[in-house]
C-alpha cells in the first residue's frame, strides 16, 4: 500500500527535476541556438500539454460516463493541424512578424491596436480559465487522496487535512514553481525555452504513464476482444446510436476553437514556435500523439466498469485499477504521469495568462498613471513584478473556483465549461486572420455578448450544488421570469446544457460580428492592420509604422527603449539601427520606420497596445487623426501610382532605345558595306589603272622603243582600258539593276533558245579550255517570262564560270534542261574544285570569288551577282545546288507560261 | 490541407459516421471505435505526405533573429 506521505514527497522530487530540467534547458537554449530544445520533436511535445489531467483521469471518466465522447476533445485539434497550412501557418508568421504574445494581443492588435480589446480579452481568458485550473487542482487532489485511500496508514501525514487544504497546497506549489521559472527575464519574443523544455519531459511522461497502463490493463483482461466482449456481457457499450447528436457536433467544435484560443495552446504553438518549418511536423506528429494518448482510454474505462466496484469514481480508473491489482509500482507511475498532466497545463497556462494581465491590465495602469519622464527605474523589473502578481491571482482564481464547486463529481464537464469560455474568441480570431472588413466595434461587442451569454448559461450554473440561489434561478428564472433560464433560455429546452450554452454564445457572437461589421466603419489604424493581417503572405514583410514622422529625438525614444528593454538591449537595437544607416547612435533619425520597429520590439516585452500607448506619449503628433492617416494613405497611394507611370514609361523607353540600336546596328553594317564596296572597286580599278599607267609612261619617254614593242603596249594598254570599261559598266550595270532603273519588259522568251545561243557564243572559250560539253537532256522549247538578251547573258557567264574555275584534268561541263510542275530549270554541273561549303552564300555577293578560283582568275567577281540579279527580275532564282557531278552546280529555275 | 480537413470532418460528423455506427465487431473492437481510429490515421498519415510535399516558403527574417 502507498501512503499519502511517500506519494507526495515522490511528487515533490518529481518537481525539483522538472526544476533541474527547466533550468539547464534554459541554459542550454540560449548557449546553443541549435540544440535540440528548438527541434520540431521537442515543439511537437510541448503542443501535447492540452493533454492535461482531464484527458489523463477525466477522458477515462468520460468514457466510462458517455462512450465515445471524449474522442471529439482529440479529434477536433486533429481537425485544426491538419489544416495548419490553412490556419495554424497564416497565425505562426502574423504573430512573428507582429511579436504577438498572446490571443488579447492578437485580437487587439488587429484591431486597431485596441487596449479596451485586450483588456476585454484578458479578462475573459483570466475568468473563462478558472474552472480549467481547477480541474487540475481537483484532478491532483482526488489522485492523492486515491492513491492514499481511505486506510489509516495510507492518510499518513494528510490525517486532518481535508481536499481544500491539499488544493491550495498544490496551487502554492504550483505558484511559485512558475514564478521561479516562468517570470525569470522578460523575453523579445516571449519563448520560455525552459519551461518548454520541461514540459516536453512531462508529456512524454505522461505518455508512457497512460500507456503503460493501458497495456497492463489490456493484459489483465484478456485482450481488446475480452475486455469490450465482458463490457458487452455486462451492459456497458460505446456504440449507443445517441453518441452522435447535437452533443458531439459541439465538443467536436469547442475543442476546435480550444486548440487555437486556448492561452497556453496560442502560447506552445504561436509564441514558442523558434521556426515556422516546426509546424510541418507537429501536423501529423501532434495528432499521433493524441491518438496515442487516447488508444487506451476506451479499454481503461470499459475495463473499470467490469471490474471496480459499483459507486468507483471512473476518473481515478487509470490509477485505482493498478492499486486494485496490487501493482503499487505502476500505480506511483501513473500518478506521476496525471501529475504531469496537470502540472505542465497550470504552469504553461497561468504564464499565459500572467503575460496577458500584465501586458493588457496592469502595465497599460502604470503608464497611464506615470509621467513620461519617471523616475527611470526599469520598467523590465515592473513587467516581472506585475506577472507575479497576475500568476497568483490566476492560480487563486482556479483555487477558488474548485473551492466552491468542489462537490460536482466529473471532471470533463468542468473542462468544457472553459472550453466554451474560449471559444468566444475564435469568431474574431478568424475574422482577423481572414475578413478584412471585421471592425474593431463588432469584434468588442461580439465576444463581450459570447462571453455574458456564457456566464449566464454555462458558468453560472455550474455553482448549482452550492448555493440555493443559483439552484432557485436554475429552475424558475430570474424574478420569475421563464425564459430566461439559464439552461433554457428563450424557451429553449431539451439541449443538454453544453450545447445549450454554447449555441447561444456562439451564435450571439457570430452574428454580432458580421453585421456590427458590416454596419460599422474602422478607424484608419484598423484598415492597415487589417491589410496587413490579411495579407500577410501577399505582401510579403512589410513593416507598417504607424507614427508620422513627429518631433520625438532619438533621445526620447532611447529613454524609453531602455525602460522597457533594458539598458543592454536598448543599446543593441540603437546601435544596430545607427550602423544600418552609417551614423552616428546619438543622431539616429527618429524615421518612421524605426519607430515602428521599436515598437514592435516593445511590443514583444508588453504587448502591441501597451507599446502603442508607450511610443504616443513620446513621439508628438502621434495621436494620429483619421485626417492625418487618410493624407498618409493618400500619400502612399500617390506614390505606388507615381513608380506605376515611372515604371511604364521606362518599359516604353526601353523597346525605344532596342528599336533604335537595332536601326542603328542595321545603318552600320550598310555602312561598312559601303565602304568595302567602294574599297573593293577601287582596288578593280587599280590594277589596270597602273598597267595603263606605267606603259603610256614609256610611251610618252622612249625614243628608242622597237615599233613592235609600241605596238605590244599599245595593244596591252588599249586591252585594259577595255577591261576597265567592261568593269565600269558590269558596276553600271549591276546597280541599275539593283536600284530598279534598268528595267525591261518581260516579255515571252524560248528559253531553250537562248542556252543553245549561249553555247554557241560560247564555244571558242570551251574548245580553248578543252571543256566537254554533256547535254544531260534538254527540255522541248519552253516559253517563259523574260528578256533574250538578258537570259542569254546569265547563262554565258555561268557557263565561262564553268569553264575558267574548272581546273580538272579533263573538265566537263554538264547541261540538263528540263520542265517540271510548271517551272523550267537548268543546271549547269561541272567536275571541277566545288564550292567550299562557307563561301556558298558569298560567291552571289559583290566582288566575290571563290577561294579556289581567286588566284589565277582575273574577273571582277561580279558575274554572279548581276546574274542572280536578272534572274530575281525575271521572277526565277539562281541558286547552287547539289549537282551530279563532283563541281559546282548552278541551278536557274524560271516559271514557264502558260 | 483544408480538404483534408474538411474531408476528416465530414467522415467524423453526422450524417456519414452513422454508416459506421452499426453492432458489429471487428477483431473484438465496435466498428465505430475501430472507424474512428482509422480515419484518424488516415488523416495524420495523409497529412504527413502532404506536409512533406507542401512547397518551402522562405520565412522573412526581421532584424535581430
Amino acid at each position: 500500500m502507498l501512503s499519502a506521505d511517500f506519494v507526495i514527497a515522490t511528487a515533490i522530487g518529481y518537481v525539483g527535476l522538472l526544476f533541474v530540467l527547466a533550468y539547464f534547458g534554459d541554459r542550454r537554449a540560449r548557449s546553443n541556438k541549435r540544440s535540440f530544445l528548438h527541434s520540431p520533436a521537442v515543439y511537437t511535445l510541448s503542443i501535447s500539454v492540452y493533454c492535461t489531467s482531464w484527458t489523463f483521469y477525466g477522458a477515462v471518466g468520460n468514457a466510462a460516463r458517455s462512450g465515445l465522447e471524449f474522442l471529439t476533445i482529440y479529434l477536433g485539434p486533429t481537425l485544426v493541424f491538419v489544416g495548419w497550412w490553412f490556419l495554424l501557418r497564416r497565425l505562426v508568421r502574423i504573430s512573428h512578424l507582429q511579436r504577438i504574445t498572446s490571443v488579447a494581443d492578437l485580437l487587439s492588435s488587429r484591431f486597431g491596436k485596441s487596449n479596451r480589446l485586450a483588456v476585454l480579452v484578458t479578462c475573459i481568458a483570466v475568468v473563462g480559465i478558472a474552472p480549467y485550473i481547477a480541474l487540475q487542482l481537483k484532478a491532483v487532489t482526488s489522485s492523492i487522496q486515491a492513491v492514499a485511500g481511505a486506510s489509516e496508514f495510507g492518510q499518513g501525514s494528510l490525517k486532518g487535512i481535508d481536499d481544500v487544504g491539499l488544493a491550495f497546497g498544490i496551487a502554492a506549489g504550483m505558484a511559485l514553481f512558475t514564478i521561479l521559472f516562468g517570470t525569470r527575464h522578460v523575453d523579445a519574443k516571449e519563448q520560455h525555452h525552459g519551461v518548454v523544455a520541461a514540459i516536453a519531459f512531462e508529456a512524454v511522461v505522461k505518455l508512457t504513464a497512460l500507456v503503460a497502463v493501458g497495456i497492463f490493463v489490456v493484459y489483465v483482461g484478456g485482450g481488446f476482444e475480452a475486455i469490450f466482449a465482458e463490457g458487452a456481457r455486462l451492459g456497458v457499450s460505446v456504440d449507443a446510436e445517441s453518441t452522435f447528436d447535437a452533443r458531439w457536433l459541439t465538443t467536436l467544435g469547442l475543442s476546435v476553437a480550444a486548440i487555437v484560443c486556448l492561452p497556453r495552446q496560442f502560447q506552445v504553438t504561436v509564441v514558442e514556435n523558434s521556426d515556422e518549418a516546426h509546424l510541418r511536423v507537429a501536423s501529423w506528429a501532434f495528432p499521433a500523439y493524441m491518438l496515442l494518448m487516447s488508444l487506451f482510454i476506451l479499454p481503461i474505462a470499459v475495463f473499470g466498469l467490469t471490474k471496480m466496484p459499483a459507486g468507483s469514481n471512473p476518473d481515478m480508473f487509470a490509477l485505482t485499477l493498478p492499486l486494485a491489482f496490487g501493482q503499487d509500482g505502476l500505480a506511483l507511475f501513473a500518478f506521476i504521469g496525471g501529475f504531469s498532466s496537470a502540472t505542465s497545463m497550470i504552469i504553461l497556462e497561468s504564464i499565459a495568462l500572467s503575460i496577458m494581465v500584465s501586458n493588457h491590465i496592469l502595465m497599460p495602469l502604470i503608464l497611464r498613471f506615470s509621467a513620461p519622464g519617471g523616475d527611470g527605474r526599469g520598467v523590465t523589473s515592473l513587467v516581472l513584478f506585475a506577472r507575479r502578481i497576475s500568476i497568483v491571482l490566476i492560480l487563486s482564481m482556479g483555487f477558488f473556483y474548485f473551492f466552491f464547486t468542489r462537490d460536482s463529481d466529473a471532471l470533463a464537464p468542468i473542462g468544457l465549461i472553459s472550453f466554451t469560455a474560449i471559444a468566444q474568441f475564435f469568431p474574431a480570431v478568424i475574422a482577423a486572420l481572414f475578413w478584412r472588413d471585421a471592425s474593431l466595434k463588432a469584434a468588442t461587442a461580439a465576444i463581450a455578448a459570447g462571453f455574458v451569454f456564457w456566464m449566464w448559461c454555462s458558468f453560472l450554473p455550474s455553482f448549482e450544488s452550492v448555493s440555493p440561489q443559483v439552484a432557485l434561478l436554475l429552475s424558475q428564472g430570474p424574478w420569475g421570469i421563464s425564459w430566461l433560464r439559464p439552461e433554457a433560455m428563450f424557451g429553449l429546452e431539451g439541449l443538454d446544457p453544453l450545447t445549450h450554452a454554447a449555441f447561444w454564445s456562439i451564435s450571439a457572437n457570430v452574428l454580432i460580428l458580421t453585421t456590427g461589421s458590416l454596419l460599422t466603419s474602422q478607424s484608419a489604424l484598423e484598415r492597415i492592420q487589417a491589410s496587413v493581417f490579411v495579407d500577410v503572405f501577399r505582401r510579403g514583410n512589410v513593416p507598417s509604422g504607424n507614427f508620422v514622422p513627429g518631433s520625438a529625438t532619438a533621445n526620447d525614444l532611447y529613454f524609453v527603449a531602455e525602460r522597457v528593454l533594458g539598458e543592454t538591449r536598448a543599446a543593441a537595437l540603437f546601435e544596430t539601427e545607427a550602423r544600418e544607416n552609417g551614423v552616428d547612435p546619438d543622431m539616429i533619425e527618429p524615421s518612421p520606420g524605426f519607430i515602428g520597429r521599436l515598437e514592435r520590439e516593445l511590443a514583444g516585452s508588453i504587448g502591441a497596445a501597451s507599446a502603442h500607448v508607450m511610443l504616443s506619449k513620446v513621439v508628438s503628433g502621434s495621436d494620429v487623426s483619421l485626417e492625418e492617416m487618410m493624407q498618409m494613405a493618400d500619400e502612399t497611394q500617390q506614390v505606388i501610382s507615381y513608380s506605376q507611370e515611372l515604371e511604364k514609361t521606362s518599359a516604353e523607353l526601353r523597346s525605344t532605345a532596342q528599336q533604335l540600336e537595332d536601326a542603328n546596328s542595321q545603318l552600320r553594317e550598310l555602312d561598312s558595306q559601303k565602304d568595302e564596296f567602294l574599297s573593293q572597286v577601287s582596288h578593280e580599278v587599280r590594277t589596270p589603272m597602273t598597267s595603263i599607267r606605267s606603259f603610256s609612261e614609256i610611251l610618252l619617254e622612249g625614243d628608242g622603243i622597237a615599233p613592235e614593242k609600241r605596238q605590244h603596249f599599245v595593244s596591252t594598254i588599249h586591252q585594259e582600258s577595255l577591261r576597265l570599261t567592261k568593269l565600269l559598266d558590269e558596276i553600271l550595270d549591276l546597280s541599275a539593276l539593283e536600284r530598279g532603273e534598268r528595267s525591261w519588259e518581260n516579255q515571252p522568251v524560248d528559253a531553250e533558245a537562248a542556252l543553245d545561243r549561249a553555247l554557241t557564243v560560247c564555244e571558242a572559250l570551251l574548245r580553248q579550255h578543252g571543256v566537254a560539253v554533256e547535254q544531260g537532256g534538254r527540255a522541248q522549247a519552253t516559253m517563259v517570262e523574260g528578256d533574250a538578251d538578258r537570259l542569254c547573258q546569265v547563262f554565258i557567264n555561268l557557263i565561262s564560270n564553268a569553264v575558267k574555275y574548272n581546273d580538272a584534268g579533263s573538265p566537263v561541263l554538264r547541261i540538263t534542261s528540263s520542265v517540271r510542275a510548271g517551272a523550267y530549270t537548268v543546271d549547269f554541273a561541272d567536275n571541277g574544285p566545288g564550292i567550299a561549303r562557307g563561301e556558298r552564300k558569298l560567291i552571289f555577293e559583290k566582288f566575290a570569288r571563290g577561294q579556289r578560283g581567286a588566284v589565277q582568275q582575273s574577273g571582277a567577281g561580279l558575274g554572279l551577282a548581276i546574274s542572280r540579279q536578272i534572274v530575281t527580275r525575271m521572277n526565277g532564282a539562281l541558286d547552287l545546288v547539289q549537282g551530279q557531278l563532283p563541281g559546282a552546280c548552278f541551278r536557274v529555275r524560271l516559271s514557264v507560261m502558260r | 490541407m483544408l480538404w483534408l480537413s474538411t474531408l476528416g470532418a465530414l467522415l467524423m460528423l453526422p450524417p456519414l459516421v452513422f454508416v459506421f455506427n452499426q453492432r458489429i465487431t471487428h477483431f473484438g473492437i465496435p466498428q465505430i471505435v475501430f472507424y474512428l481510429f482509422a480515419v484518424w490515421v488516415l488523416l495524420i498519415v495523409g497529412t504527413a505526405l502532404l506536409a512533406h510535399a507542401m512547397p518551402r516558403d522562405e520565412l522573412p527574417r526581421d532584424g535581430d533573429s
